[in-house]
């Protein structure tokens, strides 16, 4: 007891950075070590086989994918060109989230995939009840989609064909 | 088939069956346990998200719960005792509640003398004898309970001692809730994972909503029920409050077996029979209280089953369990339809079935 008393008064003067590896993620950089804590919490680690699908267009959207290693392949109309690669540290699902609750998109892993997986319902309800956490991390993904939708604009001015994902926005539908 | 796996996988259920069975002692206490812990969670939740350590949020909740029943026990429990007190008294006298006294009590005397009329017009029915045999047979055994007590102390040692653990296995439970979760995850294919999420959400949701509002529902009732029997003049209003409070969870005919009770404690007293239209009135009200403001608000539309399927399923909890499963056969049943549905709607939408 006394030993966890001691832990705990030790951590509040040094802050631990044991989640601090979900800051790669853009939407959640701005986040502290606690709301990172309290982040991890509803956090999976999934691994997926190369060829596997994670998900197929006009499933139930549950869950959000944060990619940690590994490609995965997005088909759906949200993409441009109608397909996009997603790789380390992109996410899938967040666009669907704020738009409907069946997946848009189907996504397979090109190669051996590890992902980190929350449920929207989860991240909605982490949102709501820590709002100045919540706040950080809408600022995010607002950022996150401004960046896409500008890249997605440059695009389209620019040409039609083999349109990249930018590596921030990752939003893969 | 790779017969391996098929090896491991007949190794692995046997070494489940034999964990069920070595451990089955303590399912009822794991299941206690669980609901102790969806209950507590949100307050110990309130506490994590003031950056406090989610074991010091527990240790904090239940001192909170130590006081708040340190409190109780000092304001409530010297009247509970000398009410409970009576009934023991009356209970082991055995004169108060003997045939001859009862059909002596204003009401029934009137039932009493309704069947010795009876007895009189048809000759060899002898319903009035047999009314007050059967009283006293329900005397006597009623008097054999405090006996039943004493012969089975060792039992109900274990039992308390059973008990005490409960809050102990509630405190890993609340403290490694999240690794819990995690483990239990895990066990999930990436095929089912996403319904499994959603089943836990929902079991989650379902379940701690229903027991935490049950419960609040169960406190105010009892409180409502003790202050309205008290201001009516029934003899002990906090007994039977708490009583009523408790049998209220059995939608429908809980309030009723409340109202039972008053009714009974007014006869046994031999108190005026205009009182247990008050008592019944008293009860009433705090139904009407409960129905309009606390159910629709606290517990919402948790619960919409028809009252036949409820008076069925209390009756089949009934012959199942006695009183307990009375009491937790209707939410029970309620939160096992609720999650075959949602299993069944995404087994479909996620193209499994």
């Amino acid at each position: 007891m006394i030993k966890m008393i001691v832990g705990w008064l030790k951590s509040l003067l040094h802050k631990p950075s044991k989640y601090a590896s979900l800051r790669r993620y853009s939407i959640f950089k701005q986040l502290d070590s606690f709301e990172l804590y309290l982040l991890n919490n509803f956090m999976h680690h999934r691994s997926f086989k190369q060829g596997e699908l994670l998900f197929d267009v006009g499933y139930p959207l549950e869950v959000v994918f944060f990619i940690e290693k590994g490609e995965i392949e997005v088909i759906g109309k949200a993409n441009p060109n109608g397909r996009s690669i997603l790789s380390k540290n992109q996410w899938i699902g967040i666009m669907d989230m704020f738009y409907e609750n069946i997946r848009s998109s189907s996504a397979k892993a090109l190669t051996d995939v590890q992902v980190l997986a929350i449920s929207r319902e989860d991240l909605m309800d982490i949102i709501h009840k820590n709002p100045h956490m919540g706040l950080k991390i809408l600022q995010g993904i607002c950022e996150s989609f401004s960046n896409y939708i500008f890249t997605l604009s440059d695009c389209l001015h620019t040409t039609a064909s083999d349109v990249n994902r930018p590596a921030d926005a990752g939003e893969g539908k | 088939m790779n017969w391996t796996k098929l090896l491991f996988y007949t190794f692995l259920v046997f070494m489940i069956v034999l964990g069920a069975f070595f451990y089955r002692w303590i399912f009822a206490n794991l299941i206690y346990a669980v609901v102790f812990s969806y209950i507590l969670d949100p307050f110990v939740s309130l506490f994590e998200r003031r950056r406090i350590p989610r074991w010091l949020s527990v240790v904090f909740v239940y001192l909170i719960i130590v006081g708040v029943i340190a409190w109780f026990t000092s304001r409530f429990i010297p009247d509970l005792v000398a009410q409970g007190n009576y009934l023991f008294d009356i209970f082991t006298s055995g004169e108060q509640l003997s045939g001859k006294y009862i059909v002596s009590l204003p009401f029934v005397r009137g039932i009493y003398e309704f069947m010795q009329s009876l007895d009189a017009r048809i000759p060899g029915l002898a319903l009035a004898p047999k009314m007050v045999e059967i009283l006293d047979s329900a005397n006597s055994f009623l008097a054999s309970i405090p006996k039943l007590l004493m012969d089975n102390y060792q039992n109900i040692l274990s039992a308390i001692s059973l008990i005490a653990t409960i809050p102990l296995l509630s405190f890993f439970m609340l403290k490694d809730k999240y690794k819990l979760r995690k483990a239990a995850m895990e066990l999930s294919t990436n095929r089912y994972f996403e319904l499994c999420i959603i089943l836990l959400r929902k079991i989650d949701t379902n379940v701690g909503t229903f027991l935490r509002a049950m419960l609040f529902e169960v406190i105010v009732v009892g409180f409502m029920a003790s202050i309205a029997f008290g201001i009516v003049g029934v003899r002990n209003p906090v007994l039977i409050g708490a009583t009523a409070g408790v049998a209220n969870i059995i939608p429908y005919f809980g309030p009723f077996m409340g109202g039972a009770l008053a009714a009974l404690s007014v006869l046994i007293d031999g108190g005026p029979i205009i009182m247990i239209v008050y008592a019944a009135l008293a009860m009433y009200i705090v139904q009407v209280i409960d129905n309009n403001i606390i159910y629709p608000v606290v517990v919402g539309g948790t619960i919409s089953m028809h009252p036949l399927l409820v008076l069925l399923t209390v009756l089949a909890g009934g012959w199942y369990g006695g009183i307990l499963w009375m009491l937790i056969s209707v939410p029970l049943v309620y939160i096992s339809y609720s999650l075959i549905k949602v299993l069944y709607t995404n087994l479909r939408d996620f193209k499994i079935i």
